[in-house]
């Protein structure tokens, strides 16, 4: 069939081309190497995420200080924290500045004695203070959220005296028994009941601590993201070939030979495809070997997300070059929409949180649904029953896309 | 004498606001070299790209090797071999991937493909240059490969459309021998072109486009018999600041006539220019004008152009 000789031609010329190769393959994986960068997941300087080296200077001769470095030092947390317990608060900060520690808690004099009230109800305002180290993306987050969620804890406790420790039992398996133990022993101690709150209910959300959790890694979603990206780029790019080909008169030279107008322009639109195909790929092996990617346990999964993606998006390429007046037209257009899909559609943040009409904007877009897909299987861990939806949507993408462009470009080049 | 290979008939291609070709109509016998001679715009690439089945002819028919343009394009497309005016080529690719893909294109393959791309890369003299990609050649190589690609799949006539626009004449030269010997062995060439010393060169008959319409067609010697036994007179003139004037003038000097003056380019016939070159001198002085160079030719086909159209046959 002469149309895969033409697909197979302008594949060729595409990876041939150095430039092309740039946009397709090297800038989203260096961009990609540079969020991993910013996120702390590469220098070897960097503590990996799952052992965040960190410092308590507990200086609080109190149960609250004893809290706090019990849950850090919990087995729960084990794997997360490697903690260091010192009492020189300005040598840990320096550790800080020196790339050592990534975090340092300081636990002031008399913290418990302030913080908890007396037989008369009385009680006062201390704070624990928590330094982390600027050049660090991901472990201040991590550390901060424990050190917050302990403290709201306690906090609580405080505040609903009359909670038995009962009640805080069931969040030991995410604060650590010791937490627990805190609780019942505060519990008891209030139980004079001189404090008329209202019952406060523990609001906790639960922190990957686990065995069985994965750790957080940037690279599951930007790689996805920045690959759907580019790819959109490099179909738009691919399908201007077929005016760049009307300019060189090598179109009209195909169409001067016994192969059917149809063969010609299917020809040109399975080359784009086949190019976006190879580039997703390359970039779904490479990234798994440069940078440890998990895409997932669904390879049929990927695969099928993988080959939608590309049809939807060659396809909306190769519509948007059948309407353009010309070459310039066509460049324009293309990059206008792949970078607002790239923006609307989840290429470079979760659109989780998106709502009302730009949640509607974002779903009219390829990337959003491709996203969708990959994110379900990279991030979610999910199978072919989580990427039904999104690979109905491209494939229905696609086709209507397709559909338009070829029937356009026929209706162009056959004067 | 034979049916024609080819027969135009009456080609029209109009456009919303342009008629680019006006009622062209020519024979081509099989093993002939027919040329189209005419200035840019005057419509060849429109006539040549109608009866390679490109452009469908608003009006009109051409019939090649049996097979009607309009109605039987597949059959066309298979006998006709196209070189286009541009370098319709791959850069990319290397000159034996460039003719092995077009000839998939005209449904070769497998030893017979091989076979022809080696044979055309040896008339194209680039054997041994075959595996450099395209973008690496000179502009005279392309242009061969541009030919060789119309050669592939050995067609029974083979449209050039301009084949030697901006090369050296080096490789000019070698094109036009190409031209020459592809037809010693047989092949019909409808050949484009606006330098009249190709036309006069490779062509018995030579049919003269302007403004879309076939102004005059026939043998060379028929076209100049068209413009007499005048001579063409070139004269390179400066100073001249009413043209029309002098060119009155002049066209009232016996013998002179179809005086033209373009670009400090003055054109015109005389029947017999060295007697009259004293008193054409004599009258572009006293129009305040300067000679700076004079050329004269005997009859040819830039003469019958400018008999024709009172144009010069120029880009």
């Amino acid at each position: 069939m002469k149309a895969l000789e033409i697909a197979f031609k302008d594949t060729l010329a595409r990876f041939r081309d150095w430039k092309a190769l740039v946009g397709m393959l090297a800038a989203p994986l260096m961009i990609s190497a540079l969020i991993g960068l910013a996120f702390g997941n590469l220098s070897s300087d960097e503590a990996p995420i799952e052992n965040i080296r960190m410092a308590l200077v507990n200086l609080d001769d109190g149960e609250l200080g004893q809290a706090y470095e019990d849950v850090l030092t919990s087995p729960d947390l084990q794997s997360l924290i490697a903690l260091e317990i010192t009492e020189d608060a300005e040598a840990a900060k320096a550790r800080i500045e020196s790339g050592e520690l990534r975090a340092v808690l300081v636990i002031p004099a008399g913290f418990s004695e302030t913080v908890i009230p007396d037989n008369e109800g009385d009680s006062g305002m201390a704070s624990v203070e928590l330094y982390t180290d600027p050049a660090a993306s991901v472990s201040p987050i991590i550390v901060k959220s424990i050190v917050e969620r302990i403290s709201a804890s306690i906090n609580t406790l405080l505040l609903a005296g009359q909670v038995s420790g009962d009640a805080i039992v069931p969040y030991a398996p995410l604060l650590g028994a010791e937490m627990a133990t805190l609780g019942e022993a505060i519990g008891a101690e209030l139980q004079s009941e001189r404090f008329d709150f209202e019952e406060l209910t523990l609001s906790l959300e639960t922190i990957a601590t686990g065995e069985d959790e994965e750790p957080f890694d940037p690279f599951a979603f930007f790689i996805p993201g920045l690959a759907v990206f580019f790819l959109m780029f490099s179909m738009f790019e691919g399908s201007r070939s077929i005016l760049q080909e009307e300019r060189h008169w090598t179109l009209q030279r195909l169409m001067s030979t016994p192969t059917p107008t149809w063969q010609i322009i299917l020809g040109k639109m399975g080359g784009t495809f086949l190019t976006g195909l190879l580039q997703f790929i390359v970039l779904v092996l490479s990234s798994a070997l440069l940078f440890d990617v998990n895409w997932g346990n669904s390879i049929l999964g990927l695969l099928i997300i993988v080959v939608l993606t590309v049809f939807a998006a060659s396809g909306l390429g190769a519509m948007l070059t059948a309407f353009s007046r010309n070459e310039n037209q066509a460049s324009v257009v293309g990059s206008a929409v792949s970078l607002v899909f790239g923006a609307l559609g989840g290429s470079f943040f979760p659109t989780d949180g998106l709502t009302g009409i730009i949640n509607i904007a974002s779903k009219l877009t390829v990337n959003r649904w491709a996203m969708d897909g990959l994110l379900a299987l990279t991030v979610e861990r999910g199978g072919l029953a989580d990427i039904q939806t999104p690979a109905v949507v491209l494939a229905v993408i696609g086709l209507v896309t397709f559909g338009l462009a070829l029937m356009t470009f026929q209706k162009r080049f056959v004067k | 004498m034979s049916q024609p290979i080819l027969q135009a008939q009456d080609l029209h291609k109009r456009y919303e606001k342009t008629h680019a070709v006006q009622g062209i109509s020519f024979d081509i016998q099989q093993g002939e070299i027919f040329s189209l001679l005419g200035p840019n715009g005057a419509g060849k690439t429109t006539t040549i790209s109608m009866l390679s089945c490109l452009l469908s002819p608003s009006e009109g028919d051409a019939i090649i090797d049996g097979h009607s343009v309009r109605h039987d394009a597949d059959a066309v497309k298979k006998i006709i071999g196209v070189v286009p005016q541009e370098i319709a080529l791959y850069p990319d690719l290397t000159a034996r991937e460039n003719l092995i893909f077009w000839g998939k294109m005209y449904s070769l393959g497998g030893a017979h493909l091989k076979q022809r791309v080696e044979e055309t890369l040896d008339i194209a003299g680039l054997s041994d240059r075959a595996n450099e990609k395209v973008e690496s050649y000179s502009g005279g190589m392309k242009r061969r490969i541009n030919i060789a690609v119309g050669l592939l799949h050995e067609p029974k006539v083979l449209f050039m459309d301009e084949p030697t626009v901006g090369i050296d004449p080096q490789s000019r030269r070698r094109i036009l021998d190409t031209v020459l010997e592809l037809n010693q062995r047989g092949l019909t060439v409808l050949y484009t072109t606006h330098y009249m010393e190709e036309a006069a060169e490779l062509s018995k008959r030579i049919g003269i486009v302007d403004h879309g319409k076939l102004i005059a067609l026939g043998t060379q010697d028929e076209l100049t018999k068209l413009v007499g036994e005048n001579d063409a007179l070139h004269i390179g003139i400066s100073g001249i600041s009413e043209p029309p004037g002098l060119l009155a003038r002049l066209n009232a000097l016996s013998g002179a006539h179809n005086a033209a003056y373009e670009d400090e380019m003055l054109l015109l016939e005389a029947s017999h220019a060295n007697e009259q070159l004293s008193d054409i001198i004599g009258a572009i002085t006293s129009a305040g004008g300067q000679v700076k160079s004079i050329k004269i030719e005997e009859p040819n086909l830039e003469a019958v152009f400018l008999h024709l159209t009172g144009r010069a046959l120029r880009d």
